[in-house]
């Protein structure tokens, strides 16, 4: 109950001893996650084999599918932040989920334009006239996590913004599994899944692990960039109340 | 006191304010009838088309007239500032979160009893029967989820302004099950609806504790 | 004897701007405390303190040897709350608004016609609270609080709008008990027989920081 709000544990201090300062480990992340893209375009357009029956156009496969499991993964960080936050009150698991919200947001339209270009000289798609379970169930998890943003946006800053933002969080994450079975429930156009079943060439599946591998370095660098911004904020925050303490307590002191 | 109690004794007190002051009731049973006015200008309507249009008019109505329904329960505590003098006595937060969220299914089913019957006047077709089952059934997780946003959106700057941005995309499961319904899956989408119901419930009951409390 | 109030470095903040500051108050059992200073000063923030319907953002609270955050729920019903809105039900009848309150505190019904009696509403019993007037209102609330005999009172400008007879009632209802509460009069303090704690507002950012003047 003492904790104030970004009080305490968690913040910036500097750099001790042999651990280099964070601005120089986000960078080598930067750095990490450019390289592993660049080996990852390497991988998808020029190792792996074109396939036979969808041509040039199948690459795609690798950056949606990749970026669709980073936005879940993203989601599963609101999830768990939310849940440790209202266990403990830590500001730490919070600001996580407030890191990771937004990065899931972005790679959800990721998944879900390259889903579209992918979808147009395949199935023909055409939204006015083929239907989609899976497209629209995506579209929800977007519209959840939009939601879970304005929360943050509206709620009184601080504990009560903290409180109700980890709840959208949580009931929002149920809507994760039927989003992911409403694929199996309704005969769409979407094809099943090709990963667990073996049934992608081994070619494939090894210029798809990279790409994972990149996509996921990438989300990890965007949401630790946000951690720090965030954690920052609140410290100067803090260093301006306390600036803000000193002031009101003398002030009170005059007769 | 024991839980189902105090719940009861919440559910009562809404539908008693309800009954005597007859400001919701009225107005959605007004806001139906409107919707499916609407719906005649609105489509081009055949026997063949009005018959197939039927569920997806029942579920828009639906959803709409639970965003109003379910928008006032918890704006009424919050204005009048009785929430705080509820959370002071032993009947603790989700007995009466459960409490409101019993008296706005009702409000919203009596809706349905409108609604219904009003199809099969101005459509001029009778709803499948399991459309109508797929939509009561889902009543009780729609009313859960929300009580829980419509209490979380009272404490923010956007007030009314949220509800519709959280609930409504929640909500699609059970719009997606109820369209399944009519499928010819009918049992499976039905027995699926009512888990969503207990999983939804279930949630909605760990998470009012957050949302109404400080 | 066991204070009833051990408030130390309390210390409370709406987002950024902070509203009290490391407050700290004893209040014995059997005491009577009035909390007075101007607009903004924080009294009803610390009130709604003490009535752990907010939580400090820092600082130690025990109420009756509680914890107020750690151990609410066994002490919140123990606590008497009067916010400054009376927090009643405008469809229900006097008596009604009393009897819900009892179903949830567990206590027989009996005891809303006792309270009511004991604030002279009787022949307004069944009456809608919206039809009575703000003093009879004021009273009602007052009888709310009382319904469950709590141990501590914490009521926030409890003479609004009470009229002489009223606030004879009110002295007569308190006394003996523990109470803090709020008011700009101090010849109420004198009248509740309490001690005065002065909330003064910081002077050099004009906001509501304050310190304890004893």
């Amino acid at each position: 109950m003492t904790r104030g709000v970004g009080g305490g544990k968690g913040f910036a201090r500097p750099a001790q001893g042999g651990s280099p300062p964070i601005s120089t480990r986000l960078r080598v992340a930067v750095l990490g996650s450019l390289l592993a893209f660049a080996a990852a375009a390497y991988m998808d357009f020029v190792f792996a084999p074109e396939d036979s029956l969808q041509g040039p156009v199948q690459r795609i496969f690798y950056l949606h599918v990749s970026s669709a499991i980073a936005a879940y993964a993203c989601f599963a960080l609101v999830l768990i932040g939310g849940i440790l936050y209202l266990r403990r009150e830590d500001p730490r698991p919070d600001r996580l989920a407030r890191a990771a919200a937004p990065v899931g947001l972005l790679l959800t339209s990721v998944t879900f334009v390259m889903g579209m270009i992918w979808a147009k000289p395949i199935w023909n798609w055409d939204p006015s006239k083929t239907w989609d379970a899976r497209l629209s169930s995506t579209a929800v998890l977007w519209a959840v996590y939009a939601g879970y943003i304005l929360v943050r946006r509206f709620a009184p800053p601080g504990r009560t913004a903290a409180r109700l933002a980890a709840v959208v969080g949580i009931v929002g994450f149920v809507d994760v599994p039927v989003v992911h079975f409403s694929v199996l429930w309704w005969r769409t156009l979407h094809p099943q899944p090709v990963i667990e079943t073996g049934a992608l060439p081994a070619s494939m599946l090894a210029a798809w692990l990279v790409t994972l591998l990149a996509v996921l370095l990438l989300t990890g660098t965007l949401v630790a960039t946000r951690y720090v911004t965030e954690r920052n904020r609140e410290l100067a925050e803090a260093r301006r109340d306390r600036h803000e303490l000193v002031r009101l307590e003398s002030a009170a002191e005059v007769p | 006191m024991t839980f189902a109690a105090c719940a009861l004794a919440v559910a009562r007190k809404d539908l008693l304010t309800e009954w005597r002051s007859r400001e919701v009731l009225p107005a959605l049973a007004q806001f139906v009838l409107l919707a499916l006015v609407v719906t005649l200008f609105a489509f081009d309507l055949d026997a063949a088309s009005a018959a197939r249009i039927a569920p997806g008019v029942l579920w828009l109505v639906v959803l709409f007239a639970g965003l109003v329904a379910f928008g006032r329960a918890f704006a009424a505590e919050k204005v009048q500032a009785s929430l705080e003098a509820l959370l002071l006595t032993p009947a603790g937060p989700v007995a009466i979160f459960a409490g409101k969220a019993l008296a706005a299914a009702a409000v919203l089913l009596a809706c349905e009893a409108v609604l219904v019957p009003g199809i099969g006047v101005f459509l001029g077709v009778g709803l499948p029967p399991l459309a109508v089952a797929a939509v009561l059934l889902s009543t009780a997780g729609m009313a859960a989820l929300g009580c829980l946003f419509s209490a979380l959106a009272v404490q923010t700057r956007a007030r009314e302004l949220l509800l519709p941005v959280l609930a409504l995309p929640i909500w699609i499961p059970f719009v997606v099950y109820g369209a399944a319904a009519l499928t010819g899956r009918a049992p499976q989408a039905l027995a699926n609806l009512l888990a969503l119901d207990i999983l939804v419930v279930v949630v909605a009951g760990l998470a009012a504790r957050f949302v109404l409390d400080d | 004897m066991k204070p009833a109030i051990e408030a130390r470095g309390l210390t409370q903040r709406f987002g950024r701007q902070l509203v009290l500051l490391d407050i700290d108050l004893q209040v014995a059992a059997g005491e009577r405390v009035a909390l007075l200073g101007d607009n903004g000063a924080g009294k009803t923030t610390l009130l709604r303190l003490l009535a752990t319907v907010a939580r400090p953002a820092a600082g130690e609270l025990r109420l009756l040897g509680l914890d107020a955050v750690r151990q609410r729920s066994a002490l919140r019903s123990r606590l008497g709350w009067l916010a400054h809105e009376p927090g009643l039900y405008p469809a229900l009848s006097a008596r009604e608004n009393l009897e819900f309150f009892c179903t949830l505190h567990g206590l027989p019904r009996g005891r809303a016609v006792e309270c009511l009696e004991q604030l002279g509403l009787t022949d307004d019993a069944l009456r809608p609270a919206a039809e009575l007037s703000r003093g009879r209102r004021q009273r009602l609330a007052l009888a709310r609080t009382l319904l469950h005999d709590p141990e501590l009172w914490l009521l926030d400008e409890p003479d609004s709008s009470l009229d002489a007879a009223g606030r004879d009632l009110l002295g007569r209802l308190v006394s003996g008990r523990t109470l803090v509460f709020a008011t700009h009069d101090r010849g109420l303090a004198d009248e509740l027989d309490a001690r005065v704690v002065e909330l003064r507002a910081g002077r050099v950012l004009d906001r509501g920081a304050l310190q304890v003047v004893r």
